[in-house]
């Protein structure tokens, strides 16, 4: 009898519990298990067997590493990709520290439009950069065609862009913002008091900016140089359009997986760009967290800007020149998308034909991307929401296992993330290759840490007293998050949805390896064209991309302010 | 409606990093209707005591009853209770009519009820004209938000109302009317209500009865008459107002006077203490003891045959009504500065000028082992 009281007891406790937040929250967890950690565990495990054979003890090889060993083609691979990343973070850092440093002290015109154009590389899909200097600076280029004619007088000539060099011109251009925005906002942000007080004591100019000004923005230095490198190396579209002979990991990826259907092979190398990418990390946090520094005064107050009219003429020169050169490739594509041909001096053949045709080869390409761009981004809201409020609220005792987890597709290159999917999902009892769906989850993948990064901070922003004066007036969790939390998070949700859904519009890297004829995305069918020699109809869907993309972006800034487009700092 | 709030061996520990011991077995009682402050310093556990009893942390051990209801495992929003938070936590995305209406939307009132509640509430907190224009609560001043997050708490009618450093974002002069507004409010309501401070000033001002906790335990309940002139020790004696220390030892005693030797000094102080049961059993010839005395029961002269204790004065603060003192001890270098106010300001004294320090022989406190005797 005891027993059965007590049974009833336990019961009755258990039911007045609150169980809603369990069952909700619990979704979002299983779909990083399943989608994020098992395929990587998949592709980890894949990549110690060969192709064709089992994943099982008896297969365990370490023949697919000894590649990097053996093979010419894997050794050049990847020294082109460590020559590639360093260069193009030294390059990035070179140009874009004088550029921010120029807009936020120098007292020059029309700050925020360099700012705003300043932005555009970064928006711009960076195969569409690529192939427009190839119109540029390729074999028939239009300025190299002119500088070689100067050139020539003294028997020189410019080579053409394919290969190593374009490859760092290019992705320099393409990364500069990241450097220049981040530079930008530390150099802005920092007390001016700082140096102020150095003037006092006596300090010049330059010792002014060595020993103050330098070090305090140097941890900014350190954010932009280590975006810049995983983006660098991960980088798919650039190489492969200027690559030529020269491959680096991700294209190597791709050749594995095309050439070969080797996903084993494909793993051994995604593998080690992630760890190249992971030790990459670990130095940046130890040089920069040593040189961390709280800010001691609250006081703050407005930089003096520079007016000396030759620090102001040097600013407005360079900063036009670097604008006008990161511009180049918009301006060339919208040329391009109206004529059919640009060999020589001046395109040659006016026509709308490039865009007529739109409707009849790419309506399905577009309706996809707009799928597929539309539906992840609704599914990537929903679970980077209820993780970021697992992590900031229910605070479970791993937190920071989970935070960890689902950051990780944010540094890893976007093919690894396919080879990884493709790995667990193309064979055996769950095969979704070439379908919607595996797509759609590899975008999911990759962007949920953007809507958990947005929300999270709305989150940490948002005074916990809000949601417990909700539970203490009565409020049940589900009533408390649909009412409080919910709407006030409502920002965060959207700004990063909007990041998300603009990304995905230009998805290259991800998507090359998981599409079919059936699922193929605009930026492919645009990657194909330029492959084909096809310059005028890729240029028309890459001027349909780019407007698409920044009316997107345009748009978040109007409704939810200047400081949603820095957040593509993210991105 | 409302009910007493009893608290059995409640204990605490956060178990992080390092585990802290917030509230090491807290027992006590809450009455009917009672205006009830919890007092200490930070760190001290007051507000851990009062999440606890709204339901948002969790007990370690023991049990906590609203009435005779055991309300240890209910969660919170299942209690019943009100309570006004340090930020005021009003809701930025809604107007002041929806911010206090909040408690009876979940309680699914009907539509008139609810704007009858919310009417009278907001009545009641003196904010009748806000409903008028009913702004988003963030147009306000810190009075009024301060106002709204009562009325919001109040509103469905809890069984008790806690209010977490309620005053603690308002400036001085605000908090002062606010308190009196806050002990109005409850009284007009005749809710059981915690009212966690630091500031012991606000605590006696308002409290009905305090309770001043210290590391995880409480030193001392009672009304803030009984606190301020019988303190349990020397920590609740310095933290609810200034006691200055004079360590000693008992020479004689005689009835109920005692003849009290100080330490590093000749001079003997005949003091009065009513010798109840307790102190025949402590007070004994040659205990070392502590004497303890306010700022305002010991008096100063320029005279040498006036006073007992010489010390250099440091600092003459002007506060008003009495005139501070502060007074370097001359027998004892290591003592600290001694403090006392005097009505009005002795001519012809200035900062620098020796004294003489006498002690109210019927008002003075006896302290053994921090305890009080």
């Amino acid at each position: 009898m005891a027993i059965i009281n007590n049974l009833k007891e336990f019961i009755l406790e258990q039911s007045k519990k609150d169980y809603t937040p369990y069952l909700i929250l619990s979704v979002p967890l299983l779909f990083l298990v399943i989608f994020l950690l098992w395929p990587l565990g998949m592709s980890i495990g894949k990549a110690f067997v060969l192709r064709g054979n089992e994943l099982i003890l008896d297969n365990f090889t370490f023949t697919n590493f000894q590649r990097f060993f053996t093979s010419s083609m894997y050794q050049r691979s990847l020294r082109n990709s460590f020559v590639i990343s360093f260069s193009v973070v030294f390059f990035t850092l070179l140009i874009g520290v004088p550029m921010g440093y120029f807009v936020a002290r120098v007292e020059i015109p029309f700050k925020k439009l360099i700012l705003s154009l300043g932005i555009l590389p970064i928006i711009t899909p960076a195969f569409v950069g690529a192939f427009s200097w190839v119109i540029l600076l390729g074999k028939q280029g239009v300025v190299r065609y002119m500088v070689n004619k100067v050139l020539g007088l003294v028997g020189l000539s410019l080579p053409p862009i394919y290969g190593l060099f374009g490859i760092i011109f290019t992705m320099t251009l393409t990364y500069l913002p990241f450097v220049f925005l981040l530079s930008h906002g530390a150099f802005k942000s920092s007390n001016p008091l700082l140096e102020e007080s150095a003037i006092i004591m006596g300090a010049g100019h330059s010792r002014i900016l060595r020993t103050i000004t330098m070090p305090l923005i140097l941890p900014s230095l350190g954010a932009a140089s280590i975006l810049v490198f995983i983006r660098a190396i991960g980088n798919f579209g650039i190489p492969a359009v200027l690559g030529g002979q020269q491959y680096v990991l991700p294209t190597l990826i791709y050749f594995r997986v095309n050439g070969f259907w080797d996903l084993n092979g494909a793993s051994a190398i995604a593998i080690l760009s992630v760890i190249i990418v992971v030790i990459a990390l670990t130095i940046q946090k130890k040089v920069v967290s040593a040189r961390e520094y709280e800010t001691i005064s609250t006081a703050s107050s407005e930089h003096k800007l520079h007016r000396h009219p030759f620090i102001k003429a040097i600013a407005i020169i360079y900063c036009s020149l670097v604008l006008l050169i990161s511009l180049a490739p918009q301006i060339t594509i919208i040329t391009m998308s109206f004529f059919r041909q640009w060999i020589g001096f001046l395109p040659v053949g006016f026509t709308l034909e490039n865009y007529k045709i739109i409707p009849q080869i790419a309506s399905k390409a577009i309706k996809n991307s707009l799928f597929l761009a539309t539906s992840a981004s609704l599914l990537t809201a929903l679970i980077g929401t209820l993780v970021a409020y697992i992590t900031e609220r229910r605070r479970p005792k791993g937190a920071i296992l989970i935070d960890f987890t689902v950051m990780t597709p944010f540094v890893l290159p976007g093919i690894v993330v396919s080879v990884a999917l493709l790995s667990a999902f193309s064979s055996g009892p769950i095969n979704i290759s070439g379908t919607f769906l595996i797509l759609m989850i590899s975008f999911v993948v990759r962007r949920t840490p953007y809507v958990f990064r947005s929300v999270a901070a709305s989150l940490t922003q948002l005074d916990e007293a809000l949601e417990e004066s909700s539970t203490i007036s009565g409020a049940s969790w589900y009533y408390t998050f649909r009412k409080v939390t919910f709407p006030l998070i409502l920002p965060g949700i959207i700004a990063g949805s909007i990041l998300t859904f603009a990304t995905l519009l230009q998805e290259l890297s991800t998507s090359i390896l998981l599409y079919s004829a059936k699922t193929q995305t605009l930026p492919i069918q645009i990657y194909n064209a330029v492959a084909d020699g096809n310059f005028g109809v890729a240029s028309s869907l890459s001027v349909l991309l780019l407007a698409a993309v920044f009316s997107v972006v345009y748009l978040m800034n109007v409704f939810l302010g200047e400081t949603a487009s820095s957040s593509f700092k993210l991105g | 409606m409302c009910s007493n709030i009893i608290y059995k061996d409640v204990v605490k520990r956060f178990e992080g990093k390092e585990i802290v011991n917030a509230l090491k077995g807290v027992s006590f009682e809450i009455e009917k209707g009672e205006l009830f402050c919890l007092l200490g310093p930070s760190g001290c556990g007051k507000t851990t005591l009062l999440r606890i009893s709204a339901g948002l942390e969790s007990l370690t051990a023991g049990q906590i009853f609203y009435g005779k209801k055991d309300i240890t495992t209910i969660p919170p929003f299942r209690r019943n209770i009100g309570m006004v938070f340090q930020s005021f936590a009003l809701y930025p995305h809604m107007n002041v009519f929806e911010n206090v209406a909040y408690g009876l939307r979940v309680r699914k009132e009907s539509k008139d009820i609810v704007k009858k509640k919310v009417t009278e509430i907001m009545e009641l907190v003196g904010l009748p004209d806000v409903l008028r224009r009913n702004p988003s609560p963030t147009a306000l001043s810190g009075g009024q938000q301060q106002r709204i997050a009562i009325a919001r708490a109040l509103v469905y009618d809890p069984e008790i109302l806690l209010l977490d450093e309620p005053l603690a974002s308002l400036d001085a002069k605000l908090r002062r009317y606010m308190r009196a507004e806050i002990r109005r409010i409850q009284k007009a309501t005749n809710i059981t209500t915690i009212y966690v401070t630091h500031d012991q000033e606000e605590a006696m001002a308002i409290g009905d009865r305090l309770a001043i906790m210290n590391s995880g335990l409480i030193d001392q309940i009672g009304s803030s008459d009984q606190i301020y002139h019988h303190p349990n020790n020397m920590f609740v004696a310095n933290f609810i107002g200034k006691m200055n220390f004079f360590p000693g030892t008992i020479q004689e005693v005689q009835g109920n006077n005692c003849k009290i030797q100080l330490e590093h000094n000749q001079k003997r102080l005949d003091l009065f203490f009513e010798m109840n049961q307790k102190r025949k059993q402590e007070i004994s010839k040659g205990k070392k003891i502590i004497l303890g005395s306010r700022p305002e029961k010991l008096s100063i002269s320029a005279n040498p045959d006036d006073g007992l204790l010489p010390g250099r004065i440091q600092i003459i603060q002007n506060l008003g009504k009495v005139t501070r003192y502060e007074i370097a001890p001359l027998w004892d270098s290591k003592n600290k500065l001694i403090e006392v106010d005097m009505e009005g300001k002795l001519s012809g004294v200035k900062e620098g000028d020796v004294v003489y320090i006498n002690f109210d022989r019927n008002n003075t406190l006896l302290f053994s082992k921090k305890k009080a005797i």
